[in-house]
């Protein structure tokens, strides 16, 4: 008798969210790049960070590579765009902080539209440190672009009936909901969130991101059983796509910080930053995520290579 | 592991409502006492006729299309005597939302329903039963092994039968409900899905103790191995019972408004 390869079926599908006109993520029925097993979906998608104001906090590994373009958000998309072609571009209104320029929400909303207005490929809009702000700034950059797809980073505990009723319900784009490595307040807040009426076509999780050797353990096992329960159990509360905001995390960790005089056995430090972006992607990638977000032009090629050879 | 399945008892030939409305042809009735327990959160839905021995394949076929019409998410568990009926219902039932279930075979003259289920690639109640209710555990598990062989010759697979031990009535025969629990584990041990009525232990007692009865009764037998039953889901105390049970079974994940979902 022929050999025949035993596959796993599951009960549950990962949901198709479109992000933009026509950029999907999710839509697969297995577990991450099983595709012996069955449909992987969409291939995930990459994105690349960039903010509203000139990123002075960046490590230098990878401000240089940005420091002509940085000054301006739209000419730095647009370099992106032509240069290194990710599925999105990711702003991220740090220049909104109360602790920092605290630009008015009319002023980001005016930047979140030149920059629809101008770039090619969707947008995901990241906001702030601070989560009340971030209500306010996601309320008024929804309502200035209203029906456009894009993903808002993020809906925490904190203010997800604000952000959720506006991005989600009002103005017909897409909600992340974010939480931090806590699979039980994971579930609660999708289960909150559709509660109020935003359809879970409309949304996608960040379950909490970590660089590697900063507790990664934990952030990939969280959304390895997230990933389960929306497989095995079924789970509809947990069936929507997961995008890990890579590089928030692994820029500002040690060894993608300290320069080559401070520890020069560690080596070149623009090279360090771009393994520890790299690992963190791929490790997310290998748990399920269906988007990250990255900085450095070579961790997109990287990373693009490593998504290429998975699922082609 | 699979989620606890519940099968709504509530559309039974029984109640006086549904007995009028099955006769007149009046769905309203029917789609009403559906929708109740849609709603609260019933997985499948029985379908009772009785015996309906003069129009049953008729009379069945026309049920199961008012019901997923209505209902098109929610799978049916199609519940008569009448093999006939059942042949004819699951002709015309439409599959998407899950297998035609049907209610019952027994290890005496309704054995046969084995080979309807396995021809028509359904899900089959396995009463361990033949004439009344068996007399120990020896019995059930003897019917509940005839069941199975049977199934084996025809064709259909374990995974498609919910064994019933048949679950006996509190008041009167008290003696008889660890029997009935030992039961449940030995058949979960062969790695057998099983069910059986909540509302037969509570059989009697008063209205304001049957939900507490069928709780507890159906947590202790979860502990054991159960894997579905037969209830009345507007019971709250059962269905929140049974949603903690598959918390506490790891069958779903927790989160704070698990009695929401």
């Amino acid at each position: 008798m022929a050999y025949k390869m035993p596959t796993q079926k599951y009960s549950g599908k990962i949901l198709e969210v479109n992000v933009g006109s026509d950029l999907k993520l999710g839509g697969e029925s297995v577990l991450p790049f099983y595709s012996f097993d069955g449909d992987i979906g969409n291939k995930p998608a990459i994105g690349m960070e960039i903010w509203d104001i000139f990123p002075e906090s960046w490590p230098a590994g990878v401000l240089d590579v940005f420091k002509e373009v940085a000054d301006e958000p739209v000419k730095w998309a647009k370099h992106c765009v032509e240069k290194y072609n990710p599925d999105f571009i990711c702003i991220k209104f740090e220049g909104a902080s109360p602790d920092g320029l605290n630009k008015s929400v009319e002023e980001c909303a005016e930047v979140a539209k030149r920059l629809a207005e101008n770039v090619s490929v969707p947008l995901v809009i990241a906001g702030c440190p601070n989560n009340e702000k971030n209500a306010k700034l996601f309320t008024k950059i929804a309502e200035s672009l209203p029906n456009k797809n894009y993903v808002f980073l993020s809906a925490v505990e904190s203010n997800y009936k604000e952000v959720a009723a506006a991005v989600g319900l009002a103005y017909g784009n897409v909600v992340a909901a974010e939480s931090s490595v806590d699979l039980n307040l994971a579930k609660q807040l999708n289960i909150l969130i559709t509660q109020l009426g935003v359809k879970p076509d409309k949304m996608v999780m960040n379950p909490g991101c970590a660089a590697v050797g900063y507790g990664f353990e934990y952030a990939v096992t969280t959304m390895d059983r997230i990933r389960l329960a929306a497989l095995e159990q079924n789970d509809a509360t947990l069936q929507m796509p997961m995008i890990l905001p890579v590089s928030f995390e692994s820029w500002k960790v040690k060894e993608s910080v300290v320069s080559e005089e401070e520890i020069p056995e560690w080596g070149p430090q623009e090279e360090r930053g771009i393994a520890m972006e790299i690992s963190t992607a791929v490790g997310v990638l290998a748990a399920g995520a269906n988007a990250v977000i990255l900085r450095h032009p070579r961790s997109v090629e990287v990373v693009r290579n490593f998504i290429t050879e998975m699922t082609e | 592991m699979a989620r606890f399945l519940t099968i709504g008892e509530r559309i039974h030939v029984i109640s006086p409502t549904i007995r009028k409305a099955l006769q007149e042809r009046n769905p309203e009735p029917i789609i009403a006492r559906a929708r109740e327990q849609v709603e609260a959160g019933a997985n499948y839905l029985d379908v009772n006729i009785g015996p309906a021995d003069r129009d049953g394949e008729e009379l069945m076929p026309w049920a199961i299309k008012i019901l997923q019409e209505e209902f098109p998410d929610t799978p049916l568990c199609l519940d008569t005597a009448n093999m006939k009926a059942i042949e004819a219902g699951i002709k015309v039932y439409d599959r998407k939302a899950g297998k035609p279930i049907i209610n019952s075979a027994d290890a005496g003259p309704r054995l046969d329903m084995v080979n309807l289920a396995a021809e028509y690639d359904a899900m089959v109640i396995g009463l361990c039963a033949k004439e009344g209710i068996p007399r120990d555990n020896d019995e059930r598990m003897m019917y509940c092994t005839q069941i199975l062989e049977r199934a084996m010759e025809a064709g259909l697979d374990p995974e498609n039968i919910l064994f019933d031990p048949l679950f006996v009535v509190l008041k009167g025969m008290q003696d008889k409900q660890q029997e009935v629990l030992e039961a449940v584990r030995q058949i979960s041990e062969m790695g057998l899905l099983t069910t059986g009525g909540l509302s037969n232990v509570s059989n009697g007692c008063p209205k304001e103790l049957r939900g507490l009865i069928e709780a507890t009764f159906c947590a202790m037998a979860i502990q054991c191995g159960l894997t579905s039953a037969i209830i009345n889901p507007l019971d709250k105390l059962v269905i929140n019972v049974i949603k903690t049970a598959d918390l506490i079974k790891g069958r779903t994940l927790y989160a704070d408004s698990y009695l929401d979902l």
